[in-house]
């Protein structure tokens, strides 16, 4: 399968993303927050959330963390139960560890996760490079 | 032709029409996997073609090589025949081709498209040909259903594999599907908890240097800043990372606007 991957404009929407969501908490919580932990969680996952919405529903993964960051955001009483495909082969160790990497990746065919897991990696590659530059230029601005 | 064909002794055979297609496909490709021994090509693979089609046509085979066969191949299970008169003469016809393979190999091989050519053809009713399973079994190989279907299935893990290791840096060297996979393991973990780390930073940033960062304009990172495409992956920053926070990340709840850049 071709993986059609527009990596620039992937990045693009995930860097004006995440700048917009750190603005939105920098605003939010004002100046005088103390703590550290609770705002380096905030912004790991809006880091997260906004390469899931840069990339699209049209994936597993970013479909698996956007539904996540909604449920949990509008307090959603039915916790569903993952579906999981009973067809799908009991994988060893390392299978197991892949699927719990990859988000989503629980009760998904072995194909589709190698395939997803591969766009996960792209996706991870193009964050961190778009992380790294944000903050270099933030760095080289003071 | 037709009526004496139905009423003879293959009506037997044909009360199961599951079987008669089976059966002539398996002899057959014994009988195909000889004729290209005998042949000496030079890759060893073979074509079944089969007419999954119940009006017309009976089991007929061509070489094809460069046929694209995804998990079509499941669907060789649906080989339905509706009218009873018709597998009796696609099992006829299925024998006597069979009988008559010898010779029709040679022409289909040069021809290639030969099936108005074909002499048993000839006898039946000009139809055209439609709706062709291709179905690529090497020779030994098992060639029931779900053999071809785990076989296109296994090609394609190895397939999405090979994405995945060159993918991955310094995995090509890599020989095993273990080593392969945790080789990905290792990488994504070390991406994911590069991701945190630069999140800290950013953070401390955020926090330190608040009207810096309201300084950001999208049109400082939408340049061509971000089109190089030299991917960075530098040494595994060391980590905070810890295992069973990774599930929490999704479960972090952003507040705010966030959602509304969806």
């Amino acid at each position: 399968m071709a993986m059609n991957f527009h990596q620039s404009a992937i990045k693009t929407r995930f860097a004006v993303r995440f700048v917009q969501a750190m603005k939105r908490l920098n605003k939010r919580r004002g100046v005088t927050t103390t703590d550290s932990y609770k705002r380096y969680r905030a912004t790991r996952a809006a880091a997260c959330a906004s390469m899931a919405s840069a990339v699209g529903p049209q994936r597993a993964w970013s479909r698996a963390v956007l539904s996540k960051t909604k449920r949990r955001r509008f307090q959603a009483i039915s916790r569903k139960r993952r579906l999981i495909n009973p067809r799908r082969n009991l994988g060893f160790g390392q299978e197991e560890d892949l699927r719990g990497l990859v988000p989503g990746g629980k009760g998904m065919e072995y194909c589709s996760l190698l395939s997803e897991t591969a766009h996960y990696i792209r996706c991870l590659q193009a964050q961190i490079q778009v992380m790294t530059d944000i903050l270099h230029h933030s760095s080289s601005l003071n | 032709m037709d009526p004496p064909l139905v009423n003879e002794a293959s009506f037997t055979a044909a009360a199961n029409p599951n079987s008669y297609s089976l059966a002539g496909l398996l002899s057959f490709s014994g009988g195909l996997g000889l004729r290209m021994g005998n042949l000496g090509g030079g890759d060893e693979e073979s074509t079944v073609t089969e007419q999954s089609g119940s009006g017309n046509g009976g089991a007929k085979r061509r070489r094809d090589v460069g046929t694209s066969f995804d998990d079509e191949s499941s669907k060789l299970v649906s080989t339905s025949s509706a009218n009873q008169d018709e597998s009796d003469y696609n099992a006829k016809r299925a024998k006597v081709s069979v009988s008559e393979s010898e010779d029709q190999l040679k022409m289909e091989e040069e021809t290639h498209s030969g099936s108005s050519s074909k002499p048993v053809e000839e006898k039946s009713k000009p139809e055209p040909p439609k709706d062709y399973i291709h179905v690529r079994a090497r020779r030994g190989q098992a060639t029931d259903s779900h053999s071809l279907a785990e076989r296109a299935r296994r090609e394609k893990i190895s397939e999405r594999m090979k994405i995945l290791q060159d993918l991955v840096p310094g995995c090509n060297k890599v020989i095993g599907k273990a080593l392969v996979l945790d080789e990905i393991i290792n990488y994504i973990q070390s991406l994911q908890r590069q991701v945190e780390f630069l999140s800290m930073k950013l953070e401390a940033v955020n926090s330190r240097l608040s009207p810096t960062i309201e300084g950001f304009s999208s049109k400082d990172l939408a340049g061509p800043a971000f089109d190089a495409n030299g991917m960075i992956y530098g040494p595994q920053t060391p980590g905070v990372y810890a295992r069973g926070s990774h599930a929490e990340w999704l479960h972090m709840q952003v507040g705010g606007g966030f959602e509304r850049s969806t």
